[in-house]
């Protein structure tokens, strides 16, 4: 199997874009954590993680990508099982009950499962590719989604169901969807959202309200309030004065004000007022982006931004030349990740979206999410070296 | 792709609209960025300002003032403070369950300030430990280390206050306070201390927080070394005012004390950041605060979240030192005033008494005495029991007489009645008015029925005298009241008087019906006595009785002893009413004159010279002829003129539906005197004022005797003694 690897194919552009963002990660992690006793030694953390992860990475990019087809139902079913033990025994971190402990340490199955439902969806769409366009398997792909979504939304974990949803949307989608059975889908969804809305957990409306256009007075404007009270029983205080609550909209408030503190150019590395006295909360890791935004400025934060888009796009390239279906939508899948935490990351900084938790890929501190990053780039590598056509550019 | 799917599922579209997604992102994101970095960059730059810079105020040293002879009558005295800093505190290591880190450190502290052997620091350590914490919360942290309290017996009653401060709208509630006469033992101080610095850190833990003022130089030093080894005490330097003259001049100086409640809205709008700042509440303190707190010194410091200081950002602003004042009292004349004043009151029993000095010739106030006095250096560090001592106080030791009594002036009066008379033509110097004994005013009602009849007398008919024939001098000299009835009200037709209306214009002519403008807060004023006026008040109209007793001063018109000088002032100095000024000048902290009061005239009364010559002369005819009223008067070598004043007052009480009287059934006098000198070239205007002291002649001249003579051989002695004199 490591006969066919061909170097030559290798996407090095991607790779180093990669290792520079996560270099910027590094360099911005030490600004974020040098004012915090506990975590100036993080940045040297994230380093050894960019370690491992290399190595994963060229490790996942040597190995056909095709073997994982065989364990893709055994580990998806695992996981399943996993993810009902989790419910039955697990332990809650930060509201939601989504850890498990294994010999003393505390592993979140979630965090896997996002490549683990890549990989499954990859292989049943390509799988039964050719029956895709029949009804009934349409619809065994999406109660294969919702299963794992349904487990992870009960934890609850906001943040993770909907990458979840999104990434299987997108690679259903890609897959090849009739449009008469796309608008059969969009019907059923419109109709089950009372379901889901009375099924939505408070904190999670809390999160979503914090947008909602308000009056003069920090009330919620009077027609989408009436919507809201129509559409649940009971409202959190956040949905009829989102700026009352301030614990809630303080991490948000503090992010946008180090975004718009920083300007044109930035205040400077190591330099950001609000990230340097500490105003701006979790900056190593949710609110990572406010911090480049505040010490590099906008010209800095586009540039970052344009540079997490282009490692997306470059993806995409690959999965067009991908030899196989299943090549075709694991990388898929992988952009759709990608792509995915990028916008709720950087949206929740600049606060167009709601505050979920979820990392910037390569930049944000963090061991899983750096290692399980560049492991997806090890993956989408894999493909690219087994390219269909040789040599195109 | 591999085969002819296309165009008829959602394959090939999905990624062209991914790619497209990517574009918008992109788009969408940069002019958010753009949105908030660019266009509402200023607006979040302030709001991180706000999130970490602090305004920090350095307060000036407050100006300094002297006499007129350059004598220090209040200074800045150094006083330490001792305050903790939370941040510096140890934690409570929750490992050691039986040891509180923060409280044995605490106590530490505490040990070394000696809160365990001195009664002194322990209560003024409870006080403000008190104060800081509230009614409530005192007590619940005391009692929950089981130290017991010893309450008030008298029930007091606080209005609860929220907790930024803020009074509420609650009712009062009744409460037995703490008696902090009582010394706590330590543990309770230690959790009272503990209590105040967990509050405080709420805010920001770099801010220190006080738990002892008051303490010397040498014992702050002391504390200082004693406390090396402990990071969070702080020991600063906080200056506090020093009279040092105490009771001398307390009510001319004033004092300082904390921002009131009623006023706090008033110098937040002139820039008072500090809540607590001190400022003037009374005297000069008061009307010079602006001018003697100079301006703070300004910078800014950079603050985390926790509120510990980083930095100090941009520049900093040096404070300006306060302006100093120099005032026109003469210290030695305010001393020497001051016990003669307190010796005649002593004499006679008197409650009150005032006696105040002025230049004539531009205003200058060079004395001024109002008994009782306190000592104000007893709120220089803290307003507190001894202030609530004085407010209940019933002789009100903190109200300046000279300005904030009203007395009738009796007497003292006959000046403006005589400037009326002479300036409107009612009399010339010439007119004669004959004492016979008394006079009466027919009932309006039974005009032929002698037996209801008005009895009006003068002072000398209860001594079996009349004074005959007398003109404007004499009257004045003999201080006779016929004379100036007749001037005031006229008799029957057989003379024609002034009136009412010409009475009330002279008054207020004088400076009656209104303040005298002198730079000192609490100034009050009585209206000039009106027919208009009682017909509001008493639903009457004004007779000639009415017009007889104001032209002597008695009746209706009331005045301020000050009013009284700047009267007699203008009669001294031929006719110019001055507004009285404390003080002279301002230095800045260079000496550089900053501004120089000009004498200010209020009013040149219409009357000529020739005729303001003759109540001159009647006034020198009071100390000098051999029938003057106020020969006690006299000073060797100096020409007095003056004018006596016993005047009547009704003290009512309420058991007897009656004013109090003596066994003969005759009212109780207030004692008067004004007087300058020298006759010639008057250079100061006096009047002495004794509650209740009975006769003017008796009581008020002497006092204004002495005070005349030290003036002239110690303070301005005269260029060649003409002693001589027989």
């Amino acid at each position: 199997m490591f006969a066919r690897i061909n170097w030559r194919n290798f996407d090095w552009l991607l790779l180093l874009v990669v290792l520079i963002l996560s270099g910027i990660g590094v360099a911005v992690i030490y600004s974020a954590t040098r004012n915090s006793p506990d975590l100036v030694d993080y940045w040297q953390r994230q380093i050894n993680f960019i370690a491992f992860g290399l190595i994963a990475l060229f490790v996942v990019a040597m190995l056909d990508y095709r073997q994982l087809s065989i364990v893709a139902v055994p580990s998806f079913l695992l996981f399943l099982a996993a993810l009902v033990v989790v419910y039955l025994f697990g332990e809650a971190q930060g509201g939601s009950k989504s850890w498990i402990s294994i010999g003393g340490t505390l592993v979140q199955p979630t965090e896997a499962g996002k490549f683990l439902i890549i990989i499954f969806l990859a292989w049943y769409l390509s799988w039964f590719r050719d029956s895709m366009h029949k009804l009934p398997y349409l619809l065994m792909a999406l109660v294969l989604l919702l299963a794992p979504l349904a487990l992870v939304y009960i934890q609850p974990d906001f943040g993770m169901t909907i990458t979840y949803a999104f990434m299987g949307g997108v690679l259903i989608l890609a897959a090849g969807v009739r449009y008469r059975h796309l608008a059969l889908l969009g019907a059923g969804a419109l109709a089950a959202i009372p379901i889901f809305a009375s099924t939505l957990q408070g904190y999670m409306l809390a999160r979503i309200c914090i947008f909602l256009p308000t009056d003069e007075e920090g009330h919620v404007i009077a027609p989408i309030l009436s919507i809201l009270r129509t559409a649940f029983d009971r409202l959190p205080s956040e949905c009829i004065q989102p700026e009352a609550n301030t614990a809630a909209s303080y991490n948000v408030e503090q992010a946008l004000i180090a975004v718009g503190n920083g300007g044109l150019t930035g205040m400077g590395w190591t330099q950001g007022t609000q990230n340097q006295l500490l105003f701006l909360r979790v900056r190593h890791t949710d609110f990572i982006f406010s911090v480049i935004a505040e010490e590099f400025g906008m010209i800095g934060a586009a540039l970052i931004l344009l540079l997490l888009l282009f490692v997306v796009w470059r993806i995409l390239r690959i999965a067009e030349s991908a030899p196989d279906q299943f090549g075709k939508l694991l990388t898929t899948g992988i952009a759709a990740l990608i792509f995915f935490q990028i916008v709720i990351n950087v949206g929740m900084n600049l606060k167009i979206m709601p505050v979920t938790g979820l990392t910037l890929p390569f930049i944000s501190y963090g061991g899983s999410s750096l290692v399980s990053m560049l492991f997806a780039i090890g993956l989408a590598e894999s493909v690219a070296m087994r390219h269909r056509k040789i040599e195109f550019f | 792709m591999f085969e002819e799917r296309t165009g008829r599922d959602t394959a090939t579209l999905t990624m062209v609209v991914f790619r497209l997604g990517i574009v918008i992102v992109f788009v969408v994101m940069v002019a958010r960025m753009f949105e908030l970095q660019v266009i509402q960059n200023e607006r979040y730059e302030t709001l991180a300002n706000r999130n970490r810079l602090l305004r920090m105020e350095t307060p000036a040293p407050r100006g300094i003032i002297y006499d007129r002879n350059g004598t220090i009558l209040v200074r800045n005295r150094p006083s330490f403070e001792v305050a903790l800093v939370p941040e510096d505190l140890p934690f409570d290591d929750l490992d050691t369950e039986d040891i509180d880190e923060e409280a044995v450190e605490i106590e530490k502290v505490l040990r070394i300030l000696r809160a365990d052997s001195d009664p002194d620091v322990a209560l003024r350590m409870a006080a403000i430990l008190f104060n800081k914490l509230g009614y409530d919360d005192f007590i619940r942290t005391v009692q929950r280390v089981n130290v017991p309290i010893s309450f008030l017996s008298e029930p007091a009653f606080v209005t609860p206050v929220m907790e930024d401060g803020r009074l509420t709208m609650a009712e009062p509630r009744k409460v037995y306070l703490p008696d902090l006469d009582q010394p706590l033992p330590l543990e309770g101080l230690v959790a009272l201390v503990k209590r105040t610095v967990a509050i405080q850190s709420m805010g920001s833990a770099s801010d220190p927080v006080p738990i002892l003022d008051g303490v010397d130089r040498t014992r702050a030093f002391e504390i200082s070394e004693d406390s090396f080894r402990i990071p969070a005490v702080r020991v600063t330097q906080v200056p506090v005012r020093e009279y040092i003259y105490g009771d001398l001049l307390s009510h001319v100086l004033g004092f300082m004390g904390p921002i009131p409640a009623f006023a706090a809205e008033n110098y937040r709008a002139a820039g008072y950041t500090n809540p607590n700042e001190k400022v003037g509440l009374n005297g000069l303190e008061y009307t010079y605060q602006r001018e003697l707190r100079g301006e703070p010194g300004v910078r800014y410091s950079e603050r985390n979240i926790l509120g510990v200081d980083v930095r100090t950002v941009g520049p900093v602003i040096e404070p300006v030192p306060g302006l100093n004042l120099h005032l026109n009292i003469d210290r030695r004349l305010q001393t020497v005033m001051r016990d003669a004043l307190q010796e005649m009151m002593d004499e006679v029993d008197a409650p009150w008494g005032v006696t105040v000095a002025m230049n004539p010739q531009n205003g200058a106030v060079l004395g001024m005495v109002s008994l009782p006095s306190y000592d104000n250096n007893i709120f220089a560090e803290r307003i507190g029991e001894d202030y609530l001592k004085l407010e209940q106080d019933e002789r009100r030791p903190l109200i300046n007489y000279a300005i904030g009594g009203l007395y009738p002036p009796g007497s003292v009066f006959k000046m403006v009645t005589s400037a009326a008379g002479l300036a409107e033509g009612v009399i010339t110097p010439q007119t004669v008015v004959v004492d016979s004994g008394p006079i009466y005013l027919p009932n309006r009602y039974f005009p032929d029925d002698r037996s209801q009849a008005q009895e009006f007398v003068s002072w000398n008919h209860k001594y079996g005298i009349v004074h005959g024939r007398m003109n404007v001098v004499s009257a004045l000299a003999l201080s006779n009241d016929i004379f100036f009835y007749y001037l005031g009200g006229g008799y029957l037709d057989q003379f024609q008087g002034l009136g009412h209306q010409l009475l009330s214009k002279w008054t207020e002519l004088f400076g009656f019906g209104e303040t005298t403008g002198i730079d000192l807060p609490g100034e009050v004023t009585s209206l000039v006595p009106t027919d208009q006026w009682k017909r509001q008040l008493f639903a009457e109209p004004w007779t000639t009785g009415d017009s007889y007793n104001m032209s002597i001063g008695q009746g209706y018109v009331l005045s301020t002893p000050m009013q009284v000088l700047v009267e007699t002032a203008a009669i001294a100095n031929g006719g110019t009413l001055y507004v009285p000024k404390v003080v002279h000048h301002m230095t800045d902290a260079n000496g550089g004159v900053q501004k120089d009061f000009e004498p200010e005239i209020k009013r040149e009364l219409p009357i000529s010279k020739e005729d303001m010559e003759y109540i001159r002369r009647g006034m020198w005819e009071v100390v000098n002829s051999d029938y003057g009223t106020g020969r006690v008067a006299r000073v060797p070598g100096v020409e007095v003129a003056g004018k006596t004043g016993t005047a009547e007052f009704c003290e009512y009480i309420p058991e007897e539906r009656d004013c109090r009287r003596d066994e003969k059934g005759f009212l109780p006098f207030h004692a008067w005197f004004s007087a300058f000198a020298p006759y010639d070239n008057p250079e100061i205007a006096i009047v002495t004022f004794v509650y209740d002291g009975g006769e003017g002649s008796a009581v008020a001249a002497p006092v204004t005797q002495k005070i005349l003579e030290a003036y002239f051989t110690e303070i301005s002695p005269r260029p060649q003694s003409t002693a001589a004199q027989p």
